[in-house]
């Protein structure tokens, strides 16, 4: 018999959960470690954030269905690792303390015979000094709480603009190394769309602030891909929307202060600017959890998880941007010093940046970091779950399962505005998230034809079907399984 | 405000007809993409 923890029940440590239950019998226990109480869809913040969805309508309760499942659930947080045990204690453990109920405040070391770590990232928004969601007339997707408040934030404005004032609004990224450009590119398509449905578009004026060198960079070095019958690159093709949405852009922009209505940058040239604004959202830095790991003689080990995230089979030599090779990612998210550890998702240490790394005249890092949001976080969760499960059912280690970020396809549909009719979608797919610079040299590193974007209707509608597939998917309903990572 | 994208453009973007046989075309297109397998790229071949 094994028991199977995994700390953390976003979408990758769900995904990981749901196919351990449902491919291991039930001799073997499956435990998820989480301090939050719900699973919610993420990517449709966005459209809680415009008021179009109830933040009820992408999440539900995790306690019944784990209940239902067989999987155990504790309502609790990491607090530090120990994988070989301790001198009391002969099995690897977590120590995780209860955040709600009569168990509150109380430790408990969690023992495990594997561990996948999912748990994601840390929103740091202490890293931008006055960046917290909801003052300083900044807000945040990043939660449908945080959701929620930019909603109210938002929908104040626009009855102040139906009543004649004009109102400057800011949207991006709130740190010089942030990531998830995409759920603000999102955010501000639908922003736009929602003013001029309220009749107030000619109130506003829309500005994107980003810590990317071009438009479309999102963090993977921007795409060339196919667009109809053309081939053009990412930063043409945001650039031909916002300039036909009348939205202005800050590119290069390393957020590093807020106040009340002012954001205060520095560029790439070494400048320091500042720009006012009545709503603005922006994404903080992703960090690491700060989580500390200790041997068995209680020695701090730290350094042999954790690099700010957790370590796993990447190459994180330092080298220059010219020397970095799509095999310096991770093929099976297993911890080296510790192989019965597993980070998928966002939980892995990435070797470096996928965008080309840039510093100001200041000597400031300003350029995004790699995002591994979405549908990554999926599939690693999956090849880290059906590795575990072969390990298990062979009675030794198995690590059939590999996917590379460079050598993985993503789509990205990117809301541009909510409605049945009047909605509008940005679908980009790419192959590989990663650029392979060695295959694919004449076009960016990527695959042309299955990197492609298109924009209109139909990308709405399949942003919706995806939502409510994947909370079909997550609430494991009938045949759960079919629907891809 | 730029008008970069043609009425014509629009047309087609919004055109809930042709927007359903791209919808049916994009979720297999993407099916292929995503769903078209991952793997390593340190195998030496």
């Amino acid at each position: 018999m094994s028991k199977i923890v995994i700390l953390g029940a976003g979408i990758s440590g769900h995904v990981a959960a749901s196919h351990l239950r449902r491919k291991l019998s039930k001799e073997h226990e499956v435990v998820v470690v989480s301090p939050n109480s719900n699973y919610q869809w993420i990517p449709s913040n966005i459209w809680v954030g415009i008021g179009r969805m109830k933040s009820k309508e992408i999440l539900f309760p995790l306690a019944p269905l784990y209940r239902k499942k067989n999987i155990g659930f504790l309502q609790a947080k990491a607090i530090s690792f120990h994988p070989e045990g301790d001198a009391v204690e002969a099995k690897p453990y977590v120590l995780s303390e209860y955040v709600i109920g009569e168990k509150k405040g109380v430790q408990e070391k969690v023992t495990y015979d594997y561990l996948i770590n999912a748990t994601g990232p840390k929103l740091n928004f202490e890293a931008t000094d006055g960046l917290i969601p909801g003052s300083n007339k900044t807000y945040s997707v990043c939660t449908y709480g945080h959701a929620d408040h930019a909603w109210h934030g938002l929908n104040g404005l626009i009855q102040e603009m139906k009543k004649g004032k004009k109102a400057k609004i800011l949207i991006g990224t709130g740190h010089a190394k942030a990531t998830c450009q995409g759920a603000a590119f999102e955010y501000i398509l639908n922003v736009e769309q929602e003013l001029r449905k309220h009749k107030v578009r000619d109130m506003a004026e829309i500005t994107w602030i980003s810590n990317e060198y071009q438009l479309g960079d999102f963090g993977m070095d921007g795409m060339l891909l196919s667009y109809n019958s053309m081939t053009m690159k990412s930063s043409e093709m945001v650039e031909m929307i916002f300039e036909d949405r009348d939205i202005k852009w800050i590119l290069g922009a390393g957020v590093e202060k807020i106040e009340d209505g002012l954001a205060h940058y520095e560029n790439l040239d070494g400048e320091h600017k500042t720009e006012s604004y009545d709503f603005a959202m922006l994404i903080p830095a992703f960090s690491g959890h700060g989580f500390k790991a200790f041997d068995k003689g209680n020695q701090d080990i730290t350094d042999k998880l954790f690099k700010g995230f957790m370590i796993v089979d990447a190459d994180y030599t330092s080298k220059p941007y010219e020397e970095w090779s799509v095999q310096d990612w991770p093929e099976t998210y297993q911890n080296p010093s510790y192989k019965n550890i597993f980070a998928p998702g966002i939980a892995f240490a990435p070797p470096h940046a996928i965008s080309k790394p840039r510093k100001s005249k200041n000597g400031t890092d300003i350029s995004p970091a790699p995002p591994r949001t979405g549908m990554p976080s999926g599939i690693t969760a999956k090849l880290v779950a059906d590795n575990i499960i072969d390990s298990i059912k062979k009675g030794k280690e198995s690590l059939e399962h590999k996917g590379s970020m460079g050598n993985m396809g993503a789509a990205c549909i990117a809301s541009a505005g909510y409605g049945l009719t009047q909605g509008s979608g940005v679908s980009i797919t790419t192959y590989p998230i990663v650029p392979d610079y060695h295959k694919y040299p004449k076009s960016q590193g990527r695959k042309l034809g299955k990197t492609f974007g298109e924009i209109g209707l139909a990308g709405h509608w399949l942003k919706l079907a995806l939502h409510y597939a994947f909370i079909y998917k997550a609430k494991m309903k009938p045949f759960w399984w079919l629907i891809p990572e | 405000m730029t008008e970069r994208i043609s009425k014509y453009q629009r047309f087609k973007m919004m055109n809930p007809i042709i927007q359903f046989f791209k919808f049916i075309y994009l979720s297999i297109k993407i099916m292929i993409v995503v769903a078209g397998g991952h793997g390593g790229t340190r195998e030496v071949k």
